[in-house]
């Protein structure tokens, strides 16, 4: 979920909510643009509720939400821990594994290609189980049909995962 | 990274390889095709090597087989190391210990299905009709027996495909290579090729494969991610994550 | 003209990137040319060097010989007429006859020299020069009283020198000196003129020798009577006449003039005919060869560019489908082997211009020799006109095919499929593994294996050609031969063996070429057969057996074709056959050396590792 994306980038170092959001909307880039500009805060409060950021007026400037410094607490570094190994699928879209890496790799917490070789893996089990029960259900009846649907679908996440996998290269050999 | 080694226990490697390196041309022109490859596969295993092209996987394939000769490195076939063997002897083994398919399945254009099937076990001295028979069973078993009397040709590419499968069992061998089954194949095709996998699998033969395509990966046991002639990763695909049920719900954007 | 052009440049390109099928191909029409060069060089070669034997002897223009008429005798009676006094001076007189020399007697004797014997020919000679027919002395001095001069080609049969002793008719002489004539026909041919000169079979040696054994020897006209016995006395009288016109002297002949007809006269030209006799001979041997020859070079330019064409049909695809015409398609196909074809004309007529002398030297019976042999026009039209029509034949069928495939199976490299033979596959099954992949070798390409069948029918048949030969001279020479040299049968085995190394150079350019291009062809094939478990040995013996499967037949089929060859060539002449274990020897040795041929090509093409060139045909 988002929180746990702006839970990972507050690992990096504490910041601004403003900074937080400027920082989405570079790594989302249009896909992003439907995003709330206060969408940022509402997450940022919530997470202080749950006790896994902590918030620090910066010294001597009016309460206002944008001059507030969240940092991580230790809860929410073990959070933010479990989240970059957890590789359940599918989320609500691409964007939180593009954002997950990007994460990963700004706030180094892992190595972007582990996170894919990772993800490929459970997605290749994911696949087996569909082909196999495509194949034991009778030729072109509904459920086979549904199941076709479904090892399309993750025929396609992995090449996605093949194209994040050679741009790390690209970027690892530029860098 | 050469320290991916299987550690299953269920028998003596069928194929074991190690420090194989393969090298073309020299000093500004040396090309690594395979640098430093280690592998074991189990009986009964199959293993998927997945890679972007040029990165060795199809050369690899080559060494295992004993199509080609590393420039280091040991392999061993069945327990036969393949150093220093004779072009004899080497292909003695492969013949008795190694079935391969080809992307370009490599049939023979003049002889029909049956001939084709045939060819290997002719060549290793069986009587003619000892070899029919099999090649007959073996067809059968790839669903073409009513296409044994046919050329190439005349059958689509899935079945010729199917035809070499049957070829490369005919020597009842230890492991079959197959060096990206699916790679010339439509999507109908790859099903059918894919099912043959999947029974051979069943039945407990070995299988090596080399492919590009995530559904041929998927029907192995444990991937291998291979990258400028070397092994990056290793994964274990069997033994999965929880029930079948819930797992494929979720996929199909049911919420739980 | 752009096209023009376009076509030149594409064939420059082209010849270029692979010169090595291009090089193989001018190698096999130039062997083919040089042959047929040499052949057509023999033609009319002696006419020069006849010509200035006859100026230097001043020869006669017609010869007389006149019949001495003897009474009822023990071979009964002889040919009766006017004393040779009246005739020769009938002749003499005679409107046309400007000069004479003679008459001479001639006697006929035994000459025996070094262990050697041979019927001689005396002729009684005077010590002074003679007007008409002066022999020309090659070295030692004219005759004197005990001391003869021999004809330059008998004292060679005979290994006789100036200074040696021979016996003539059971006297002593010494060898004064060795000549040349221009009256008569050199040993061996002076009974092989037709009529008048020859007398082998009166005298002391009838039936003793073959008309082949008969030679001139000069004495002093005392010595030559002396040789004279009651049994044999002079055969005739020789009187050489010069003509007011020598172009006439064969009507003059015909005239049967002096009292009573039937005075043989022989003319000038029937005797340069004679002379010409060993290079005739020559050339029955040379062109029948040169035949030969160009069959099997034609057989490997066949393969060669059949060879060609197959990897070229992609080429000619990219052509078509930017835009050649089958017109210019083919005519780029064909200009390259044109061009090739020109060359080797050129090479070839080079090549025999510059080995003519070796062969055409007439032999020792004339003065001089004939130099470098005129190239008429004619034959180096002739040779160019041979090699363009190898290449055409060679070509036109696979250009044709060329140009008329559709652009897209071209493309597709699908057009030289290779045949399946089906009873030949199941044949093959229960076979050993080298038969097995040599017969389905032969089955793919069932065209390649008949050429390969016609080639070594070709070789074989002059092999037993050859042989034929050895053997029909053999017979001919069988209990007669006295150690004579005979310069027609040495001259005769010089050419077959030259013939015969031509032939060997061609056998083995065939048989490389078509094993090579057996090679090239399957080698995807036995790619597949080593990754399929065949071991490299198994492969090299497959190619060779394909090779010698179609040869078998064609090596049988050589025997009954090389005698008749034989027969063609030798005019009817008499053949002896060969016997069987020659031919059986001569049969098991071309496929033998045909094996030991392929096996080269064969033994690189199975060693390369399977996979590259497995790989290769997937990228």
């Amino acid at each position: 979920m988002q929180q746990e994306v702006v839970l990972a980038l507050l690992a990096k170092e504490p910041s601004h909510g403003y900074q937080l959001r400027s920082w989405l909307q570079q790594a989302l880039g249009p896909a992003g643009d439907a995003m709330n500009a206060g969408q940022i805060y509402v997450t940022l409060s919530r997470l202080e509720k749950a006790g896994l950021v902590s918030c620090e007026q910066a010294a001597g400037l009016p309460d206002r939400p944008d001059r507030k410094v969240y940092a991580l607490t230790a809860a929410g570094q073990q959070r933010v821990a479990a989240w970059i190994a957890d590789v359940s699928w599918p989320g609500p879209g691409l964007a939180e594994f593009h954002l997950k890496l990007i994460a990963a790799e700004a706030a180094r917490l892992a190595d972007p290609v582990d996170i894919i070789n990772a993800q490929r893996g459970e997605l290749l089990r994911q696949l087996r189980e569909a082909q196999r029960a495509a194949m034991a259900e009778p030729h072109r009846s509904a459920a086979a049909l549904l199941l076709e649907g479904i090892v399309l679908r993750l025929q396609a996440d992995l090449r996605w995962l093949e194209t994040c996998e050679r741009n790390q290269t690209v970027r690892k050999d530029f860098s | 990274m050469s320290d991916t080694l299987s550690t299953d226990t269920r028998g003596t490697p069928v194929l074991r390889a190690r420090g194989l390196r393969r090298e073309y041309g020299r000093q500004a022109g040396l090309v690594r095709a395979v640098s430093g490859v280690d592998l074991d596969v189990a009986p009964g295993e199959t293993v998927a090597i997945m890679g972007p092209s040029g990165c060795g996987k199809s050369t690899l394939l080559h060494l295992l087989g004993g199509l080609d000769r590393p420039s280091a490195g040991e392999i061993w076939l069945a327990g036969q190391s393949l150093r220093g063997l004779g072009e004899r002897r080497l292909a003695r083994l492969r013949r008795d210990t190694v079935g391969f398919v080809f992307q370009a399945f490599h049939l023979m254009e003049e002889l029909t299905a049956a001939e084709n099937v045939e060819l290997p076990a002719l060549l290793a001295g069986r009587s003619p009709g000892a070899a029919r028979r099999q090649a007959g069973e073996l067809l059968d078993r790839v669903g073409l027996a009513d296409r044994a009397r046919f050329l190439p040709a005349a059958l689509s590419g899935g079945q010729r495909q199917r035809v070499a499968v049957a070829r490369a069992l005919v020597g009842d061998p230890r492991v079959v290579l197959a060096d990206e089954p699916t790679g010339n194949l439509d999507s109908e095709a790859t099903l059918d090729v894919l099912r043959l996998f999947e029974d051979l699998h069943v039945a407990g033969q070995t299988l090596v494969i080399v492919t590009h395509d995530a559904r041929i990966a998927a029907t192995a046991d444990r991937l291998v991610t291979m990258r400028d002639g070397a092994f990056t990763d290793e994964t274990r695909l069997t033994g999965g994550t929880a029930g079948a049920g819930s797992g494929l719900g979720a996929l199909a954007g049911l919420e739980g | 003209m752009g096209q023009i052009l376009l076509a030149a440049r594409l064939v420059a390109r082209d010849l270029r990137h692979r010169p090595g099928p291009a090089a193989l191909l001018l190698v096999a029409i130039t062997a083919a040319t040089t042959v047929l060069t040499l052949a057509l060089a023999l033609h009319g070669v002696t006419s020069q060097p006849y010509q200035q034997t006859r100026a230097a002897t001043n020869g006669p223009d017609a010869v007389a010989y006149l019949p001495v008429p003897v009474g009822p005798g023990p071979a009964g009676p002889g040919p009766a007429g006017p004393s040779p006094a009246v005739a020769a001076a009938e002749l003499i007189h005679h409107a046309g006859v400007t000069a004479h020399s003679g008459p001479y007697p001639l006697v006929t004797a035994v000459v025996r020299a070094h262990g050697l014997a041979a019927l001689a020919e005396a002729e009684g000679r005077a010590e002074a020069p003679a007007a008409v027919d002066q022999p020309k002395l090659t070295a030692g001095s004219w005759v004197r009283p005990g001391g003869v001069v021999i004809e330059r080609t008998f004292a060679q049969a005979l290994g006789v020198s100036v200074g040696d002793r021979v016996t003539l008719g059971g006297r002593r002489f010494t060898v004064a000196g060795i000549a040349v004539t221009a009256a008569m026909a050199p040993y061996p041919n002076i009974c092989y003129m037709g009529a008048g000169s020859c007398f082998g079979n009166v005298g002391p040696g009838a039936g003793h020798f073959t008309p082949s054994e008969v030679g001139l020897i000069w004495t002093t006209e005392p010595d030559a009577m002396s040789l004279t016995t009651p049994a044999s006395p002079v055969a005739a009288y020789v009187l050489n006449l010069k003509l007011s016109s020598p172009a006439s002297a064969a009507a003059f002949a015909g005239q049967g003039p002096g009292p009573g007809a039937g005075v043989p006269l022989i003319t000038w030209e029937g005797i340069a005919n004679a002379d010409g006799l060993l290079v005739s001979d020559e050339q029955s041997v040379l062109l029948p060869g040169a035949w030969l020859a160009g069959l099997l070079a034609a057989a490997s330019v066949v393969v060669l560019a059949g060879g060609r064409m197959a990897e070229r049909t992609r080429r000619t695809g990219l052509l078509k489908a930017v835009g050649a015409t089958p017109g210019m398609v083919t005519a780029v196909l064909l200009a390259e082997n044109l061009v090739l074809a020109l060359l080797a004309a050129a090479a070839g007529l080079a090549a025999g211009w510059l080995a003519a002398p070796l062969i055409t030297s007439p032999g020792a019976a004339l003065v001089g020799a004939p130099g470098a042999p005129s190239l008429p026009l004619s034959v180096a039209g002739e040779v160019t006109g041979a090699a363009v029509l190898i290449a055409l034949a060679a070509t036109i069928g696979p250009a044709i095919r060329a140009a008329r495939t559709s652009t897209v199976s071209a493309l597709d490299d699908t057009v030289r499929k290779p045949r399946r033979g089906a009873v030949l596959i199941a044949l093959s099954a229960r076979l050993p593994v080298p038969l097995l992949l040599g017969l389905r070798l032969v089955a793919r390409r069932p065209r390649r294996a008949l050429l390969a069948a016609a080639s070594t029918a070709v070789t074989a048949s002059g092999i037993v050609a050859v042989l034929t030969f050895r053997a029909t001279v053999a017979v001919r020479l069988a209990g007669v031969s006295r150690g004579l040299g005979n310069p027609v049968i040495d001259r005769d085995e010089q050419m077959l063996l030259v013939l015969t190394v031509v032939l060997v150079a061609l056998t083995v350019l065939n048989a490389a070429v078509a094993a090579w291009a057996t090679v090239l062809d399957g080698r995807r094939a036995f790619a597949l057969a080593r990754a399929l478990g065949a071991a490299p040995s198994q492969v090299s013996a497959g190619i060779v057996a394909a090779q010698v499967i179609p040869a078998v037949p064609g090596a049988l089929l050589g025997i009954p074709l090389g005698l008749g060859l034989f027969a063609a060539a030798s005019q009817g002449g008499s053949l002896a056959v060969p016997p069987v274990w020659w031919l059986a020897a001569a049969t098991v040795g071309t496929l033998a050396f045909m094996a030991l041929l392929a096996s080269i090509p064969a033994r690189l093409g199975a060693r390369r590792p399977p996979a590259q060139i497995l790989q290769a045909e997937t990228a």
